[in-house]
């Protein structure tokens, strides 16, 4: 795939398209939101101590990698419906 | 209806001139030609060509690089050559080079593997020369600067998004798919824009569009010139190259080639009359070497005599009738011809559908291809054979319409309007229409499937890397991809499954097409079952003078084609008129002769 949106593979994963709407609802709500894509943002990766051993030893299956204040809360998948959800009504932002 | 001849040499040329035309219309010679007709009345000239597969070194006689270099001996003309997939491995390395030993192989590969769309590389080499018309200090001492390439539209909307991106990139990092690889692009994002109001000056910029007197290739110039337009550039021309009258009348094979173009120009009449219309004509021989160049506006009214320079010895090749016989030895499986548009994939592929149910097959004929009206073709039934199309316009509405119902359901207004862009974008057609090829080829399991058009050797090899996210998919129970995509790789590798055949004319760029096609899918690990050169004139017995020398010039593509690409090759005669209906469908396979065995 070469598109984040996953427009360009045989499949496209609803989840990852979702993400992105996601982002901007919390953005929009006051969170504070990072996106770091690995084709642009590469020394984010690198940066990032936590990140750059799961790619040491998971490989690229360790992403995407969702952190919420500094933790994991979400490795190797993008959040499904149940999770956007909870974690809009974490983030108090109305849905 | 007669055109005016293409005026090269006209002095009110806007200081922009885009070529623009499928592969094989003659736009790399047009502005070529143009660019040295302008030097030569005194104006000075950067030339940019974009042909990875450009002989505009050697016909210029310099090594091209990405910087302007003057052209020896052609006073006020230099010229550039950017390779867009050179372009897009460089853009690849400036990104990726520096993470190397710093990230993880499989991260590496990630990266790589999202840089390699068809966007990417139509985007790094816009970028690489949209300096020359975005900033205005770039070409500043010439006075006209010639493309032999155009924007499509896809770039030209990114390109219109420039404005916003740096809000965009700032506040949004998300979901900017086909913008993601521009992001990093290094081109000032104000140029960008500046690019985009330039093309759509029309004292600025001439959209030049180059078509053969065909009807395919009229249609296909009629979409671009529709699309352009809507997009702002609207100062267009349209230069029909190859226009050919017959010599010697009474010469059946002169009289159908001149018929057969008279007729494409009287069908397209509607869209020649919306815009300038002029020819250029048919010439006796390729393009070749700076005299070459001057010669193309010339009326090929003088043609030298045929030169007996070297002997010529035909090369060996097969017949279509043995072709056919071990194709047919098994009784399913998938047959697929590949090579440039308007070779006569269309035609071929129903020949040898229609000969395979003649030897009692059950076979099933499909196409990708909106122009070919295959149910036509046959013009009938016949027993054993059945027939569908893969309409790639309806396909991708199809599939544009599931994504916006599903993903796009419940996006904000900015996200969608993104996923939309991305959703014209030229992997999208390819992704839909490659769907619905996977069913098709699923259907070999159980007869024979023809198959008139096939995945590029770029879209097999993303699908090569799209199958470690396939495993991921697995691994977390959702997969949601049908049989049929999950097989195609190993079905298409499998040579008792498939057989691939690649068709060309016999003259240079298809058959480098074809060559290239090739390298592609050996990439892929899938290996061709044999070439079919098609519409030769060779032994063609005609005495126009323009056809014989043509015909003279097929020699080395033949040779070349028999003696270093092809493991296997048969020829087929040019047919004067389009084969319609079972009989002549068959005759095409005979149109072999025996003596080439």
């Amino acid at each position: 795939m070469c598109c984040s949106t996953g427009v360009c593979g045989p499949d496209v994963d609803p989840d990852l398209a979702q993400f992105s709407a996601l982002l901007n609802r919390l953005g929009a709500g006051g969170i504070a939101v990072e996106r770091y894509g690995l084709g642009q943002q590469p020394m984010a990766f690198v940066q990032n101590p936590k990140v750059k051993a799961l790619l040491e030893t998971e490989g690229a299956e360790a992403l995407p990698l969702i952190f919420w204040d500094g933790e994991i809360v979400l490795k190797g998948k993008y959040p499904d419906a149940v999770e956007r959800a909870r974690w809009m009504q974490a983030a108090g932002v109305a849905t | 209806m007669i055109f005016p001849a293409f005026a090269a040499g006209r002095t009110d040329w806007t200081r922009y001139l885009f070529f623009t035309g499928k592969g094989g219309v003659g736009k790399t010679s047009l502005s070529c030609a143009t660019a040295l007709r302008l030097a030569e009345s005194g104006r000075r000239v950067l030339l940019v060509s974009t042909d990875p597969a450009s002989n505009l070194d050697e016909v210029l006689g310099i090594a091209l690089s990405n910087t302007p270099t003057a052209v020896p001996g052609m006073s006020g003309l230099a010229a550039l050559n950017i390779d867009p997939e050179e372009a897009a491995r460089a853009y690849r390395e400036r990104v990726i080079g520096p993470m190397r030993g710093i990230l993880p192989e499989a991260a590496l590969r990630s990266m790589e593997e999202g840089l390699s769309g068809s966007c990417t590389v139509e985007i790094a080499a816009f970028d690489e020369f949209t300096g020359l018309i975005g900033n205005p200090e770039a070409g500043k001492n010439f006075d006209h600067i010639v493309f032999d390439t155009a924007p499509t539209g896809h770039t030209l909307r990114l390109m219109s998004l420039a404005k916003a991106w740096d809000q965009f990139l700032d506040e949004n990092t998300s979901g900017a798919s086909c913008l993601g690889p521009l992001a990093g692009l290094e081109k000032q994002r104000g140029i960008y824009s500046a690019a985009v109001e330039t093309l759509a000056d029309k004292n600025l910029t001439t959209l030049v569009l180059v078509s053969r007197p065909q009807a395919a290739s009229l249609r296909e110039a009629e979409r671009t010139s529709r699309e352009l337009c809507e997009l702002g550039v609207a100062n267009q021309m349209l230069v029909v190259n190859g226009v050919f009258v017959a010599r010697s009348p009474g010469d059946a094979l002169a009289t159908a080639l001149q018929r057969r173009g008279d007729a494409a120009l009287k069908q397209a009449s509607g869209f020649l009359g919306s815009l300038p219309v002029t020819t250029v004509a048919l010439r006796p021989r390729n393009i070749l070497g700076i005299e070459g160049l001057r010669s193309i506006f010339e009326e090929p009214g003088c043609i030298e005599s045929l030169q007996s320079g070297e002997t010529w010895t035909p090369p060996e090749f097969g017949n279509m009738d043995d072709l056919i016989a071990d194709l047919s030895a098994s009784n399913r499986g998938v047959i697929m011809t590949m090579g440039k548009g308007g070779v006569g994939k269309t035609t071929i592929a129903a020949s040898i559908a229609v000969a395979l149910a003649e030897r009692g097959h059950a076979v099933h004929l499909s196409t990708t291809d909106p122009a070919a009206h295959v149910a036509e073709a046959l013009a009938g039934e016949v027993p054993g054979l059945t027939v569908s199309r893969i309409d790639p316009a309806a396909e991708t509405e199809a599939y544009r319409r599931h994504v916006l119902s599903t993903a796009g359901a419940t996006m904000d207004e900015a996200s969608r309007a993104l996923l939309e862009e991305d959703l014209r974008s030229p992997c999208t057609e390819e992704i839909a229409v490659f769907c619905a090829f996977a069913h098709e080829v699923a259907k070999g399991k159980e007869k024979f499937v023809v198959l008139d058009t096939a995945p590029t050797g770029h879209t097999l090899l993303l699908l090569d890397a799209t199958e470690s996210y396939q495993r991921e998919l697995n691994r977390q129970a959702r997969s949601t991809q049908p049989e049929e995509v999950l097989r195609l790789l190993d079905r298409l590798r499998d040579p008792e499954f498939t057989s691939i055949l690649l068709v060309t004319l016999p003259e240079a760029t298809p058959v480098h097409e074809a060559s290239a096609l090739q390298d592609d899918l050996r990439r892929a690990q899938i290996e061709p079952f044999g070439w079919i050169i098609n519409q030769s004139l060779y032994e063609s017995g005609s005495s126009d003078p323009l056809l014989r020398q043509r015909e003279e010039t097929e020699h080395r593509y033949l040779r070349e084609v028999a003696e270093h690409l092809a493991r296997r090759v048969a020829l087929i005669r040019w047919q004067a008129d389009e084969p319609v209906g079972v009989p002549a469908l068959l005759a095409l396979l005979h149109e072999t002769s025996p003596t080439f065995t």
